[in-house]
């Protein structure tokens, strides 16, 4: 409380020799900090061309693609030890209208060559044949004549194992359109699960908050010394939760309610508490006194006048800190997925350790968009409520 | 009536606010409380219906020993006694109102008024109450929207809605213009001469407390200095109770039809 002496300079109470150990003491510091950091400038200038594929993929997400018209027709194939006719002989299937694929031979062993031939494709337009067992494997490119005609050969591949597949035969067309990438769609979905998420895990920690924030309000408690020991005890609550990363709560509940959406919900509800129990009791704290004594003055009762005296001076704060929490929890939802907390995090790791930057790239900037727009329009909701 | 006896108040660090304090007050009274500020003015006032805690003494109203009630006695001795207060003491985001009924708590079911719920006739209580003080026309609006002297009528429609039979008015003009200060006594007046309310009112200015004081007591570091009618208040007891360096002030003429007189 003494603010009264004088200004002295401190170094003159330390003398040189204090002074210089003192420096001694940072300096040696820092050398530690700079070893135990591997603090390296050489690899920084180095190793920063190997960014540039990096941000350049980053610059040009996977957003759109040109829309394709596909057609398709395809037609059984046995694959046995020796190669021969079908058994038993293909009933002429009926002719049905639109493409059709034949096959020569219809029995073939791991391979051999085989005869493609098609018709009644749209004409002079590229496709390729592929054979449809444990995946699709394309066998080979074909483009269709004027008529919508095509004849190849293709290799079955050596590895095919003995078995009844089908071979297909594709042809694309470009069409003068775009439409959304499979990864911007993917990626709209889970950043609608990510907000969704936040708002979930917001709602449950408002719920548990809302009613240990009066606990925790000195101007409420500080009456009795049970009072007394709630507040603390509530306060303590808070700070333990508030302490604990986000992400290590995820792990854990991961370990409970398993991998996925709602061990990030738990994981921001637990910690959300701890957060917004404090600021809501902190705005209690702040409330005006009088109309508290007024209240009680009149003979109304403790929860009466905490419904009349404190209730309406506080609940713009407290929407206020919500919208506040709701805004960090998208930002903090978008990558409690990379632990297994699910949302938009879940699939952005995916694509990082894939090396599918062009695909992280959209993720990127979808939460960019996101968190920008969501700070925004709290902050603009926030400065109209209070 | 009130009785108080011997009442003392210490408070936590040692400040002696009351010391042995004996008063009556009979029904209907309309009694001024004088003093510097730091007098025990305020600590009074609270003490009778136990916002502060006495530190001995006894109170009585109407024979019942206000000292000794449990919470919930206490709540419905403080049905009985309303209050005002220097700073209104409103829920300004709350409309007046709301602000009138919330008068009312001591009487609704608990678990209505929780949900903001009114019995209809107390809301046409509320209104009449409103009326009374001149201000039906703002019950829909915001209580910070109001001027002072019309949030301190709003104080008193609250403090009515308990029916009381004692009103404690802490200061109720010492934040108001000499004006509104008179309109806001006014009605303090009228509903002791009307309504036969007894009323403990805290004033700075004596002129005041000459013009509406059917009794004035004074006090002096928590001592009771005088208890008599307003006129006895004479150049010599003023010394006693403002101390020797103290001189009367007076406040322009046009803005009060009388003469005001204001401690240092």
């Amino acid at each position: 409380m003494n603010n009264q002496r004088p200004p002295t300079n401190p170094a003159s109470h330390l003398g040189p020799l204090r002074t210089s150990l003192l420096v001694l003491i940072i300096a040696a510091a820092y050398a530690y900090g700079f070893r135990v950091t591997k603090v390296n400038p050489y690899d920084l200038v180095t190793g920063l061309p190997n960014m540039r594929h990096i941000v350049l993929s980053l610059l040009q997400p996977d957003l759109f693609v040109r829309a394709t018209e596909m057609q398709k027709a395809d037609t059984p194939f046995l694959v046995r030890a020796e190669s021969g006719a079908p058994e038993p002989p293909p009933a002429t299937p009926p002719a049905k209208p639109g493409p059709s694929v034949e096959i020569y031979p219809g029995v073939a062993k791991p391979g051999d060559v085989i005869e493609v031939k098609g018709r009644d494709f749209k004409p002079d337009t590229p496709g390729a044949i592929y054979l449809i067992w444990v995946g699709d494997t394309r066998l080979g490119k074909i483009a269709t004549d004027a008529q919508g005609s095509f004849a190849t050969k293709v290799v079955l591949p050596g590895d095919v194992t003995q078995g009844d597949y089908w071979i297909e035969a594709r042809v694309f067309r470009e069409l003068n359109w775009y439409v959304p990438s499979e990864t911007l769609i993917l990626s709209l979905r889970l950043m609608l699960e990510t907000i969704f998420l936040a708002l979930i895990g917001t709602t449950f920690s408002v719920i548990f908050s809302i009613p240990l924030s009066f606990l925790g309000a000195r101007n409420l408690m500080m009456g009795t010394p049970f009072g007394r020991a709630t507040y603390y005890l509530s306060r303590t609550f808070f700070n333990l939760l508030r302490s604990i990363e986000v992400l290590i709560i995820v792990v854990i509940m991961a370990v409970v309610v398993g991998i996925g959406p709602f061990a990030g919900v738990l994981a921001l509800a637990v910690h959300g508490i701890g957060a917004l129990g404090k600021l809501y009791s902190e705005s209690i704290e702040s409330i005006d006194p009088g109309p508290i004594e007024a209240i009680t003055a009149t003979g109304a009762s403790r929860l009466q006048v905490i419904a009349y005296a404190v209730v309406p001076q506080i609940v713009p704060q407290f929407i206020a800190f919500t919208l506040y929490r709701w805004d960090i929890n998208v930002r903090m939802a978008t990558v409690i997925g990379l632990v297994g907390g699910g949302g938009i995090g879940f699939i952005l790791i995916q694509y990082i350790n894939l090396l599918q930057w062009n695909q992280a790239g959209t993720a990127i900037w979808l939460i960019a968009i996101v968190v920008m727009a969501m700070d925004y329009a709290s902050a603009v909701i926030r400065e109209k409520i209070v | 009536m009130l009785k108080i006896e011997h009442l003392t108040k210490i408070y936590e660090d040692g400040t002696k606010a009351l010391d042995d304090v004996s008063l009556t007050v009979a029904d209907g009274e309309f009694l001024v409380i004088v003093g510097l500020s730091g007098a025990g003015k305020s600590t009074l006032l609270r003490c009778i219906n136990r916002l502060v805690e006495p530190t001995s003494g006894k109170i009585y109203l109407d024979d019942v020993d206000i000292t000794a009630a449990s919470p919930r006695e206490l709540r419905e001795i403080r049905l009985k006694i309303g209050m005002i207060f220097q700073q209104f003491n409103l829920v300004k985001r709350s409309s007046v109102l709301t602000n009138t009924l919330s008068g009312r708590l001591g009487y609704v079911s608990p678990w209505k008024s929780l949900v903001y719920r009114f019995p209809a006739q107390d809301v046409a209580r509320a209104h009449a109450n409103l009326e009374r003080v001149g201000i039906a026309e703002k019950a829909r609006a915001r209580a910070d929207t109001l001027s002072g002297g019309q949030q301190q009528r709003v104080g008193i429609a609250r403090a009515l809605m308990q029916e009381p039979k004692l009103m404690l008015a802490d200061e109720p003009v010492a934040s108001l213009d000499p004006a509104t200060s008179h309109s806001v006594l006014k009605y303090l007046e009228q509903i002791n001469k009307e309504d036969g309310i007894t009323v403990i009112c805290n004033l700075h200015f004596l002129s005041l407390a000459r013009r509406y004081a059917s009794r004035v007591i004074a006090l002096k570091d928590g001592r009771l200095v005088f208890d008599g009618r307003p006129q006895e208040i004479d150049h010599r007891r003023f010394k006693e109770i403002y101390g020797e360096e103290a001189v009367q002030v007076e406040i322009g003429p046009d803005l009060t039809p009388e003469e005001a007189t204001q401690a240092p």
